[in-house]
C-alpha cells in the first residue's frame, strides 16, 4: 500500500521517535507512507481571526496536496491522507468534514486560496491505527518477532482520537483499538479507567499546575491498575504525561515514574526493528531499564 | 585611427536611450500607466522604472542597483479590471497598459538582535527570536507577494518546525524587499526570519572546509613569507617572465 | 518600425541566427580557441574604449595634474562644488563621532564591524549612505570571491595572477595584503553564516576566473554579492551601529592635512548636516553611471564617482585614473536590461562567445580588457556581430553549452538569478544563447592607499572600488568583493588603532574647497559644471524640455 502521509511539525522535532518508529513499522507491514510535499502546519495552532473559517485554510491546503499527488501520479488513486499525531488527525479530519458538509465554506476557502487548485472534497483523513485495524490485527501479529510477553500496557487514548464522535476512530465511551493492537504485539493489557481523560493539552503552557494534576491522575490510576507503561499517539499528550513527570514527582512525593510509549515504538520493538528505529532515547522517562528487565531489550544495549 | 573613433561613436549612439534618457521622437508604441493615480503616456516596452523616469520622475528613493538584486524598487500595482494586487521590482518588470503603480522603498519591519556566535542550533531558536512565526495561518499571501517567486509561506512553515536547511534553500534568492512582510496578516517579517535561518544554517548546518583551516594554519606559520619576499624583490621583467611561465591547472 | 513577430522572446530574424549557433554547438563542444599571446593581446587592445583615441585628457589642476583620465571623469574633477563654503554654519555640529564611514556596500559595512571588533563602541560609529544601506555594486556581484585556499594554490600564485592581469601596475604591497587576507575572509564569511557553495564532502566549490591559473573562485550560486552583503549587513545591524540613509556626503571637512568629518546633504529634505569625526573611511564605490564613452553599465544607480571628487578637493592623491574596466559580457538584448552583468562564471562553466556565423572566435577566459576588445573587434572590425532591433551590435554567449558540458539542470542550479532575470523578459538562457556586448563595469583606479587603506591625508582611509592601487590598471574577476572585504576590514582595524592611540577631534573647515575653486578659476575652467553629481539623469527629454524651477 502506498499512501500519502502527513507528518506534522512535532514529528519533525520533539516527536521524532513517533515518526521513525512508525515509518519503520509501517514499512515492515508493507505500507509505504509517502510524505506529502510542501505540507504546512495541520492548522491546530492557527487562531488569528474571530470567525473560524480561516482556521481551515491550512488543513485544506494539505488536502489539496493529496489531490496533486494523485494527479502527478506520485500515488495511484489513493485519496486517504495518513496521519500519526492525534492532534493533526483530529484537526485535519475536522476540516475535511466541515468543508464536505458546508459547500459554501469550501467555496470561500477555495476562493481565498486563489492560486491553489480547488479542493474537491474527496480526501479522507485517516490515522495509522485505522489502517492497522483494516489490515487485521491478526496480520499485524504475524509480523511480530519479539513478542512483548508479560509487558503490562495501559493504552491511553486521550481526546483527539475519540472525540467528537464523527471524527473519532473508535467508540468514544469504550475504545478498544489500542488494546487490540498491543494484544496482537503480545503484550498484556491493563485497563486504565482514566484512558479517555484529557491530559490538559495546551494548558501546559499557561497553567502547568492543571496539567501536572491531570497527568498525575492518569499515570497513578494506570499504576494502581497494575500497568508498567502507558501508550499514546499524540506528541502533546506525550509531553504532558512523559516530560511533566519531573514536576509531578516534585509535587507528589510518592509518585512513581512510568514510561510513556508511542504506540509505534512498541510496534517497532515487537517487530524486532532495532533500537535506532525505536528511539527510546527520545523518551523523557527512559523505558529501557524496564524493557531489559523483561528481556525485551538485550542487556547492555 | 579615425575608424576606431567612429566605432566608439556608433556604440555611444546605439546606447543613448539607456545612458541619457529617452527622446520621444522615434517611439511608435505607447501604453497608459498611472503613477500614484495620475495617468501618463509612456513608450511601450520599458521597465516600470524607465517608464517612470520617462514620465519625469527622478528617483531619490525606490531605486538602487537597477538590476534586480537590492530590493529598493519594490512596487505594488493593480491592472485595470482586475481585483488582484500584484507586486514587482520596478527595474525588472515591463510596463503594461493600465497599470496603477506605487513604490514601497521601505518596509517597517521587526528585526531581532542576536549574537550568531552564541546561538544554539536548535529548532526553537527561530521562534524565540521571532515568536510571531507561530501566528502564520498559511494564507499564502506572502508567497503571492514575492517578486522573486519564492515559496515564502513554505519557508515560514519550515521555520515553524525549525528546519533551517529548508528555510535557507527556499529563501536563498530573497532580495529582502519586504513586500511579504507588508502583506502578511499575521505581521511576520518573513525576510528577517529567513536571514537569521540562513546565517544559522551557513554557520552551523554547513560544513567547515578543512582546506581553509589548513591554509590559515600555514599562513600563521609564515609558510609563504619567502615566496612574497622573492616576488616583492623581483623587477618587472622577472615578474613578466614568471607570469608567462605559470602552469594552468587542468580543467 | 513595423510590428515584429517574436518567437521565444526573440524577433524572427534573431531566432534564425540562433539556429546557426545551435547548429555549430556539437562541433564547438570539444573546441576552445587558444589563449592569445602577448603580441596578439596588444593588437586587439587597440579597439578597447580605454585605448581608442578621443576618450581621455589630462587633469589640469591639483596634486595629480597631468595624469590622464576619461573625459567624463576629468569633467567631474574639474567641476565646481555644490555649495558656497561661506553658506555653511560650521559651529552647529549635528553628529560628533569617532569614526565616520561613508558608503554602505561590502567595504563600508565590513569596516564598521571590524572597527567595532577592535573596540570602537557601536554608538561612536556612524555609517552614512547615499541610497539605502546595501544598495551598492557589492550586492550585484554575481561571480564570486577569489581566495587561494586549495592545496595546489597559494597566495603567491594569486598575487602573480592579479599582477599580470593588472599589467604589472598594481601596488605590490597593497596586493600582498589582498591575497594574504583572502583565506581568512572566507573563514570570516563562513563564521558569519554565509552560504558558500560546497561539494558533498564540504569543500568549497572553486571555479575558474578570467586570467587566473588556478581555480579559486568561491561563489554563492550567482548571488555571491547579495549573500555576502546580506550576511555582514545583518551582523552590522544586530550590533546596532547607527546608519543614516539617503544622506550623501557632498564635501569632506579638513584641518590642514587632516580630514575631520564630512558635510551631508539629505536627498529628500535638502537640509545639510555636519558630521565631526576623528577618523573617516571613504567607501563610496565606483563610477559606472558616468557612462564613459557612452557605454551602458552594470553599476548601481548611485555609482557617480562622488568619493574621488571630494577626496581630491581635500588633497588626496589619485592613482590609475586612466583605466576603466569594461566587462566583456553585458546584456545587449532585450533593451530593458542593456548593460546588466552576465557573470564571468557563465564562461568559466562553459558558455562560449560565438559570432554571427556560429564560430567560437576567442579563448573565453582572457583578462577582461582583452576579452572585451575581442568582442568589439568581432562586431565592428570583422563585422561578425549580431545587430539588435535597437541598432546595437553584440555577440552570442552560448549559454546552452553549460548544460551540454556539465549535465542538464546545471544552469538552473548555478545561475538562478540569471535565469530569473531573462525569464522576466520571456527569454530562456538554458535553451537559447544570449546576446552580449562589453559594458562599463569597474573603476580600476581611485584614491591611492597603503596596505591598510590609509591615504596620504591624516584621518582618511579608503576601501573598495573607490581606492586605487591594488588592481593596477585592470582588476580580475573575484578580486572586487575580496577587495571590499579585505580593505574594509583592514581600514576598520587601522582606524580603530588610530583612534585608540588617542586621536582627538580636529577643527572643521572648508578652506580646501575655497582653495580648489581658486585653482579652477586660475585654470580658466568655466563654472558650468558642478560635482559631485550624486545621481545620473535619465528623465525623458520631452519632460526635461518643459521643466521650470519655481
Amino acid at each position: 500500500m502506498k499512501i500519502p502521509y502527513y507528518p506534522g511539525c512535532s514529528l519533525k522535532t520533539t516527536a521524532r521517535n513517533l515518526e521513525v518508529s512508525a515509518l519503520a513499522s509501517a514499512s515492515t507491514l508493507g505500507i509505504e507512507m509517502v510524505e506529502i510535499p510542501r505540507w504546512n502546519c495541520c492548522g491546530t495552532v492557527f487562531s488569528l481571526t474571530s470567525d473560524d473559517l480561516m482556521h481551515h485554510v491550512a488543513p485544506v491546503r494539505n488536502l489539496v496536496r493529496v489531490q496533486e499527488m494523485n494527479r502527478q501520479g506520485i500515488v495511484d488513486n489513493e485519496y486517504r491522507l495518513l496521519t500519526l499525531c492525534s492532534m493533526c488527525f483530529n484537526t485535519m479530519k475536522g476540516s475535511a468534514l466541515r468543508v464536505a458538509d458546508n459547500p459554501d465554506d469550501l467555496d470561500k476557502i477555495n476562493n481565498f486560496m486563489d492560486r491553489e487548485e480547488d479542493y474537491e472534497g474527496n480526501v479522507e483523513v485517516v490515522h495509522l491505527m485505522e489502517i492497522l485495524r483494516e489490515m487485521g490485527f491478526d496480520k499485524i501479529g504475524e509480523a511480530v518477532t519479539n513478542p512483548l510477553g508479560d509487558l503490562k500496557i495501559a493504552p491511553y487514548y486521550g481526546c483527539m482520537l475519540l472525540r467528537p464522535k464523527e471524527i473519532g476512530i473508535d467508540d468514544p465511551e469504550d475504545p478498544t483499538i489500542g488494546a487490540d493492537l498491543f494484544r496482537a504485539l503480545g503484550a498484556e493489557i491493563v485497563d486504565n479507567p482514566y484512558k479517555k481523560v484529557c491530559c490538559g493539552a495546551y494548558h501546559t503552557v499557561a497553567d502547568k499546575n492543571l496539567v501536572i494534576d491531570l497527568a498525575y491522575s492518569i499515570l497513578s490510576q494506570a499504576d494502581k491498575a497494575g500497568a508498567e507503561a502507558i501508550t499514546t499517539s499524540c506528541p502533546l499528550c506525550a509531553f504532558n504525561l512523559d516530560a511533566r513527570q519531573k514536576e509531578i514527582a516534585e509535587k507528589y512525593p510518592e509518585f512513581k515514574t512510568m514510561p510513556v510509549f508511542y504506540f509505534t515504538q512498541l510496534m517497532a520493538l515487537a517487530f524486532g526493528l532495532g533500537e535506532d528505529k525505536c528511539m527510546f532515547e527520545g523518551n523523557y522517562v527512559d523505558p529501557r531499564p524496564l524493557l531489559r528487565a523483561k528481556a525485551l531489550l538485550k542487556e547492555g544495549s | 585611427m579615425n575608424e576606431e573613433k567612429s566605432i566608439m561613436d556608433i556604440i555611444a549612439d546605439a546606447n543613448k536611450a539607456v545612458t541619457t534618457g529617452i527622446d520621444s521622437a522615434d517611439i511608435e508604441h505607447w501604453v497608459n500607466i498611472y503613477i500614484m493615480g495620475r495617468g501618463y503616456k509612456v513608450p511601450a516596452g520599458l521597465t516600470i522604472m524607465q517608464a517612470m523616469e520617462y514620465a519625469g520622475y527622478k528617483f531619490i528613493t525606490a531605486a538602487g542597483c537597477r538590476a534586480g538584486f537590492c530590493g529598493a524598487c519594490a512596487t505594488v500595482y493593480r491592472k485595470e479590471g482586475s481585483y488582484q494586487l500584484k507586486t514587482a521590482m520596478a527595474c525588472q518588470t515591463r510596463v503594461e497598459d493600465g497599470m496603477y503603480l506605487v513604490q514601497i522603498p521601505f518596509a517597517p519591519a521587526q528585526e531581532a538582535f542576536y549574537d550568531i556566535s552564541k546561538e544554539s542550533y536548535n529548532a526553537a531558536m527561530l521562534l524565540k527570536h521571532y515568536p510571531e512565526v507561530a501566528r502564520c495561518v498559511a494564507c499564502n499571501t506572502c508567497t503571492k507577494a514575492c517578486p522573486q517567486d519564492l515559496e515564502v509561506m513554505d519557508y515560514i512553515q519550515a521555520a515553524l518546525r525549525g528546519d533551517f536547511e529548508a528555510v535557507a534553500e527556499l529563501s536563498f534568492d530573497c532580495i529582502m524587499c519586504g513586500l511579504c512582510a507588508i502583506r502578511c496578516p499575521a505581521e511576520i517579517t518573513q525576510f528577517n526570519v529567513a536571514q537569521l535561518a540562513r546565517r544559522m544554517y551557513g554557520r552551523y548546518g554547513m560544513k567547515e572546509p578543512e582546506h581553509i583551516t589548513k591554509r590559515l594554519a600555514e599562513m600563521e606559520k609564515g609558510n609563504y613569507d619567502d615566496d612574497f619576499k622573492k616576488l616583492l624583490a623581483a623587477d618587472i621583467e622577472e615578474l613578466k617572465k614568471r607570469y608567462a611561465d605559470r602552469k594552468r591547472e587542468a580543467d | 518600425m513595423a510590428e515584429m513577430k517574436f518567437i521565444g522572446g526573440y524577433p524572427e530574424y534573431m531566432r534564425e541566427l540562433i539556429e546557426v549557433v545551435n547548429k555549430t554547438r556539437p562541433q564547438r563542444k570539444d573546441y576552445t580557441p587558444a589563449a592569445m599571446t602577448a603580441e596578439e593581446r596588444k593588437e586587439v587592445l587597440a579597439v578597447h574604449p580605454d585605448y581608442a583615441e578621443g576618450g581621455k585628457r589630462a587633469i589640469s589642476i591639483g596634486q595629480n595634474k597631468g595624469d590622464m583620465g576619461p573625459n567624463e571623469v576629468i569633467d567631474l574633477l574639474e567641476a565646481y562644488p555644490l555649495i558656497e563654503p561661506a553658506d555653511i554654519d560650521l559651529d552647529k555640529v549635528d553628529y560628533s563621532v569617532d569614526l565616520l564611514i561613508i558608503g554602505g556596500g561590502l567595504a563600508g559595512t565590513a569596516a564598521a564591524i571590524w572597527a567595532n571588533n577592535e573596540g570602537i563602541a557601536a554608538e561612536k560609529i556612524l555609517l552614512v549612505n547615499k541610497l539605502r544601506h546595501g544598495d551598492s555594486n557589492s550586492i550585484m556581484a554575481e561571480g564570486g570571491t577569489q581566495a587561494a585556499d586549495r592545496e595546489n594554490d597559494s597566495p603567491a600564485i594569486h598575487w602573480l595572477d592579479a599582477m599580470g592581469g593588472g599589467h604589472f601596475t598594481n601596488k605590490p604591497d597593497v596586493l600582498k595584503g589582498l591575497v594574504e587576507d583572502a583565506p581568512y575572509i572566507m573563514h570570516w564569511l563562513k563564521e558569519s553564516g554565509a552560504m558558500i557553495d560546497q561539494d558533498e564532502a564540504g569543500d568549497y566549490v572553486e571555479r575558474w576566473g578570467g586570467g587566473t591559473c588556478r581555480k579559486r573562485m568561491h561563489a554563492c550560486a550567482d548571488y555571491t554579492g547579495l549573500e555576502e552583503l546580506r550576511v555582514i549587513r545583518d551582523e552590522f545591524r544586530t550590533r546596532k551601529i547607527p546608519v543614516l540613509e539617503h544622506n550623501p556626503v557632498i564635501e569632506l571637512f579638513t584641518d590642514g592635512n587632516r580630514v575631520t568629518g564630512a558635510l551631508l546633504w539629505n536627498l529628500e529634505t535638502h537640509e545639510y548636516k555636519i558630521v565631526k569625526a576623528k577618523a573617516t573611511i571613504l567607501a563610496t564605490g565606483g563610477f559606472g553611471r558616468l557612462h564613459i564613452r557612452g557605454f551602458p553599465t552594470t553599476n548601481h544607480y548611485g555609482a557617480t564617482y562622488d568619493g574621488p571628487v571630494i577626496a581630491y578637493r581635500a588633497g588626496a592623491k589619485l592613482k590609475d585614473t586612466d583605466t576603466v574596466q569594461y566587462h566583456p559580457t553585458g546584456a545587449a538584448y532585450p533593451q530593458q536590461i542593456i548593460g546588466l552583468l552576465l557573470t564571468e562564471k557563465l564562461r568559466s562553466m562553459g558558455a562560449q562567445p560565438v559570432n554571427v556565423k556560429g564560430e567560437a572566435f576567442v579563448f573565453p577566459l582572457e583578462p577582461r580588457d582583452v576579452e572585451a576588445s575581442s568582442f568589439i573587434r568581432e562586431c565592428y572590425v570583422h563585422d561578425k556581430g549580431v545587430v539588435t532591433p535597437t541598432g546595437m551590435r553584440g555577440i552570442w554567449l552560448d549559454t546552452p553549452m553549460i548544460d551540454v558540458k556539465n549535465g542538464e539542470g546545471t544552469t538552473a542550479k548555478a545561475f538562478p538569478g540569471m535565469v530569473r532575470m531573462f525569464k522576466r523578459f520571456d527569454l530562456d538562457i538554458v535553451a537559447d544563447p544570449v546576446l552580449v556586448f562589453p559594458t562599463l563595469h569597474y573603476q580600476n583606479g581611485g584614491v591611492e592607499t597603503d596596505p591598510w587603506g590609509k591615504t596620504d591625508l591624516d584621518g582618511l582611509w579608503v576601501a573598495g572600488e573607490v581606492s586605487g592601487g591594488v588592481h593596477g590598471k585592470n582588476r580580475l574577476m573575484g578580486n572586487s568583493t575580496l577587495d571590499c572585504l579585505v580593505f574594509g576590514r583592514r581600514s576598520g582595524m587601522s582606524a580603530a588603532k588610530y583612534l585608540k592611540s588617542g586621536a582627538q577631534s580636529g577643527n572643521l573647515s572648508l578652506t580646501h574647497v575655497d582653495r580648489y575653486v581658486t585653482m579652477l578659476k586660475e585654470a580658466e575652467i568655466a563654472p558650468e559644471r558642478k560635482a559631485p553629481i550624486l545621481l545620473p539623469e535619465y528623465r525623458g527629454k520631452a519632460v526635461l524640455a518643459r521643466m521650470i524651477d519655481v
